[in-house]
């Protein structure tokens, strides 16, 4: 009893640790997604700063190429849309996995119980 | 317990402590960065003045190479994700300038956040000190629970027992997270007494409709003392709208048996209210002796006949100074004059004001709901003490209205004042010591006294029913051998 409880207990824990990594990369990823969101606001307010005179280059790898300044402009915008909608996408993820982890957490405290219950009868048999 | 509260206490001081150093961290970041756009700016600044400079080109890791800086006005500024502009010099101050409020801004929210964590860690610091010389937390939630009694009392001790709120206003207590705990604890006792709250409830509606009108309007007034006393204002608010709940507040108080004279209080102090009628029950009553009042309700009489004097001398001046008519008299009450009169009048006015009025009916309610007990006396006790409460007032506000405005003989003053009651407060005020007239009727009626002058002035003021009055003697007298038994 006590054994097959703990197998138990321990396929509940692996899975609930794997959930807990799962929710962390989301989070770091959906962090950098908000840094990206704050840098390409501020590129396209600087954008906006700017006039045609200035030429734009754009970093493709090693190489600068140049842009139009209203390509560029279009660009960014995009970009920050993309970016807005990968936020809410991952929002939503995060918030499942959240829920999942939560039930996987319980699951987890009542099989821990039922291993200390198992585990003091089998030390009192 | 306590060791746990302690350790969970730690816990939270040193996550809170974490967020402050994250924060400080990060101010630190910011900070470089604005200096480093400072050195930019005034570096740009100078820049263009030459056409080229003379400069120490650095070649590789390790080597410089004399050089030649060409160009000075054209910059390539970097704008983020990988775009980049050819700027002029100006331009790429403007794009400074714009970026130094970007910073500019995280530096403020980070030293807001800062501060808002060092505060919560230094109350989580003195929480902690608090918690482990005391050794738990108890004592606040004993406090709620006194609270919650008190208020179910009502009127009378709203000034002197802050404990006096009712559980559904502990619920509602949010801002204090020394009442956190106590919340939960009261909220659950709240809702566990309301149940049975509920079904004493419906059987003393029946028979005291009055009263929880009475205790509407006192309860506001008792909210807004509460309010004073303690930290939460809404509960009295939400107090308010739900008479029902109040009610329901003072019912278990007058089930619970520490607290048995509170409710006689809160009887007559309702009864009160319905003697006086249309009057606002604290009229004629106004003092700060708040302290002594709750001596009061827990049965020391000579404390509330001191504040009882000092709010009768205060009425007999108000009322000496408008006039002796007793039409007028109640409508002058109305209007204010003095402070004091802010205090009899404005129940709801939500300060500490109600406190002491509240107070006040508490030790007038206790010596008028005696009389309003007149389901209990018999008959013939009703007609005994009407005549002795009549002796007895006249003596009493003799004695109460010990202004020293003048002096005259109670016992000739006494088969005066017995034709003409309503002038009692005509003037003819005699400054005696209330203690040795009062002694005698002190063993029969201590609380009286303020309640006999009380009722000189309902009678001074509209004749709203004598046989109410009478009523109101006799239980008077009851209720003063009740508070004596």
């Amino acid at each position: 009893m006590a054994d097959a409880i703990q197998k138990k207990l321990k396929a509940e824990l692996e899975k609930y640790t794997q959930l807990q990594k799962d929710v962390s990369k989301s989070m770091s990823s959906r962090q950098k997604l908000e840094t990206q969101l704050t840098e390409n606001k501020i590129v396209k307010e600087e954008l906006d700063l700017l006039d045609s005179a200035n030429t734009v280059y754009k970093l493709i790898g090693p190489v600068l190429v140049k842009q139009d300044l209203d390509e560029a402009k279009a660009t960014v915008g995009k970009r920050l849309e993309y970016i807005t909608g990968e936020l809410q996408r991952y929002e939503t993820l995060l918030k499942d996995m959240e829920k999942k982890s939560e039930q996987h957490r319980e699951v987890l405290t009542s099989l821990q119980q039922d291993f200390q219950k198992a585990q003091g009868l089998a030390v009192g048999n | 317990m306590a060791e746990e509260g302690t350790v969970n206490l730690g816990r939270l001081r040193e996550a809170h402590q974490k967020v402050v150093t994250d924060c400080e961290s990060r101010i630190q970041h910011w900070k470089k960065v604005s200096d480093d756009y400072k050195a930019l700016n005034d570096r740009l600044e100078t820049l263009p003045d030459q056409l080229s400079y003379d400069i120490m080109v650095p070649f590789g890791p390790l080597a410089f190479m004399p050089g030649k800086l060409v160009h000075t006005n054209e910059l390539t500024v970097l704008l983020g994700d990988n775009w980049f502009a050819k700027c002029s010099a100006k331009q790429a101050r403007n794009l400074i300038d714009h970026r130094m409020n970007y910073v500019r801004k995280e530096l403020d929210d980070l030293s807001k956040t800062m501060t808002n964590f060092e505060a919560r860690v230094g109350f989580a610091k003195s929480l902690e000190t608090l918690s482990a010389s005391k050794g738990d937390y108890v004592d606040i939630r004993e406090e709620v629970g006194n609270n919650d009694s008190a208020v179910t009392k009502g009127k009378q001790r709203m000034a002197h027992k802050p404990n006096s709120k009712p559980k559904t206003d502990a619920v509602f207590d949010l801002k204090e997270e020394d009442e956190e705990n106590d919340e939960e604890t009261s909220a659950r006792k709240g809702l566990l007494s309301e149940s049975d709250l509920w079904a004493r409830l419906d059987e003393l509606e029946r028979l005291e409709e009055l009263q929880d009108e009475r205790d509407r309007l006192c309860d506001v007034t008792e909210m807004n003392a509460e309010d004073s006393s303690s930290s939460s204002s809404e509960e009295e608010k939400e107090a308010d709208v739900a008479p029902p709940v109040n009610g329901l507040s003072l019912k278990p108080s007058w089930s619970s048996a520490p607290h048995s004279k509170q409710p006689l209080a809160e009887r007559k102090e309702d009864e009160e209210d319905e003697e006086e009628g249309h009057c606002l029950p604290t009229i004629f009553f106004s003092h700060t002796v708040e302290p002594k009042k709750v001596r009061i309700n827990t049965g020391k009489n000579t404390t509330l006949k001191f504040s009882e004097r000092k709010e009768q001398k205060e009425h007999s001046k108000r009322k000496k100074k408008n006039g002796h008519s007793n039409g007028h008299s109640h409508h002058e009450l109305f209007k204010i004059t003095t402070p004091a009169d802010i205090y009899r009048l404005f129940v709801d006015v939500r300060n500490g004001e109600p406190v002491p009025r509240k107070s006040i009916l508490k030790s007038r309610s206790r010596e008028n709901s005696v009389c309003s007990d007149t389901s209990e006396s018999s008959a013939a006790d009703f007609e005994e003490r009407r005549v002795m409460g009549r002796s007895f007032s006249h003596d009493e506000t003799h004695s109460d209205n010990s202004d020293g405005i003048t002096e005259e003989d109670s016992p000739t003053a006494v088969p005066l004042l017995m034709p003409s009651r309503f002038e009692a407060f005509s003037g003819t005020v005699i400054e005696k010591d209330p203690m040795p007239t009062a002694v005698p009727h002190l063993t029969i009626i201590p609380p009286a006294l303020p309640t006999i002058l009380e009722r000189k002035q309902e009678e001074v003021a509209p004749d709203v029913a004598p046989p109410q009055q009478a009523p109101k003697r006799v239980s008077k007298f009851k209720a003063a051998r009740l508070q004596q038994k």
